[in-house]
């Protein structure tokens, strides 16, 4: 079946509510990161949401690293 | 006794930095190099993806939220040690309220800002674009101009017009106010048939928004950059001057 709409994709098919606590906005040495659960329980950077430049050149900071711990906010 | 219990400890330290060393080079096969540690007086701010307002949008969408934008516009105007701000716009628009919002902050902003779009500032970008001290667009970046839509359900349908065309009637207030675009031709672009597909409005290329006075100058970070330290230096010397 093809569906012609102009109503965005999220709005027809929602979804599921357990996907949106996978992702969450941490922060950890006080820079924020959106970060998502791995399946081994550990926290993957999805996003380095720092506007400091600088923040973007640490390999620590990178998408797919690993962090421990976070202080969970949002 | 005590000493040489203390540079035993301090050997076992060394050890165990050099152990991590190899330890990163075993798994990644790279080692860190040195970082910069002195803060930068410049910021930048990316506003990718959609616009995130009131409605969350699903993990799997690439979107800017503006309840972390705004905390983070806050911040900016707060810290003494940043003195410029580079916005830096891929957007395919979204929320127009949160967008505005956004934009309203960065037009309030007391310190240098400049903008620049790379790829695309569609719908409520534009706003944001404008909103900066300066702005840039890159030649191959488009900004797409279009009346104000809604996905939903409507029902009271004059109303409804009627509060849609308030919205847009801010959009372009905003606008006009914030580049050098008359409300006329952004107007005229907004509601020209034929350009887009089975919708009206305008895609509108780098070089032409600069024409049409929507964005100051075509360019790429180069220019920013030093357009942002020569508006930091300008904001200096004002600051002199009066005192």
């Amino acid at each position: 079946m093809i569906l012609y709409t102009i109503m965005p994709e999220h709005l027809i098919f929602p979804a599921a509510s357990d996907e949106y606590a996978k992702q969450k906005i941490v922060y950890y040495d006080g820079i924020p990161f959106l970060a998502r659960e791995t399946e081994t329980k550990e926290w993957e950077i999805v996003r380095n949401l720092s506007t400091n430049p600088a923040d973007f050149l640490n390999q620590k900071y990178a998408p797919g690293a690993r962090i421990s711990m976070p202080q969970a906010t949002s | 006794m005590e000493k040489e219990q203390y540079i035993e400890f301090e050997s076992e330290q060394q050890e165990e930095k050099k152990e991590k060393v190899t330890e990163n080079i075993q798994q990644l096969g790279q080692t860190n190099v040195p970082q910069m540690t002195q803060d930068t007086n410049i910021h930048c701010l990316t506003i990718v993806g959609q616009i995130e307002g009131h409605i969350q949008l699903p993990p799997q969408n690439k979107a800017t939220k503006y309840e972390h934008v705004i905390p983070q516009i806050v911040a900016i105007e707060q810290n003494p040690s940043i003195e410029g701000l580079l916005v830096i716009l891929n957007t395919v628009g979204g929320d127009v309220e949160a967008g505005l919002a956004i934009a309203e902050m960065l037009a309030s902003l007391s310190k240098p800002t400049v903008s620049i779009v790379l790829g695309g500032g569609h719908s409520i970008g534009v706003p944001i674009a404008v909103s900066c001290n300066y702005s840039f667009i890159t030649e191959t970046a488009t900004m797409t101009i279009h009346p104000i839509r809604l996905t939903g359900l409507v029902i009271g349908v004059p109303q409804t017009f009627e509060y849609l065309d308030k919205m847009q009637e801010r959009v372009v207030r905003f606008v006009t106010k914030h580049s050098k675009i008359s409300e006329e031709k952004f107007k005229e672009l907004m509601f020209s048939k034929g350009n887009l597909t089975r919708d009206i409005g305008t895609n509108v290329v780098g070089p032409d928004a600069v024409r049409y006075g929507l964005i100051d100058e075509v360019g790429g970070v180069a220019q920013a950059m030093k357009k942002l330290r020569e508006l930091i230096e300008w904001k200096k010397d004002e600051g002199k001057m009066l005192q």
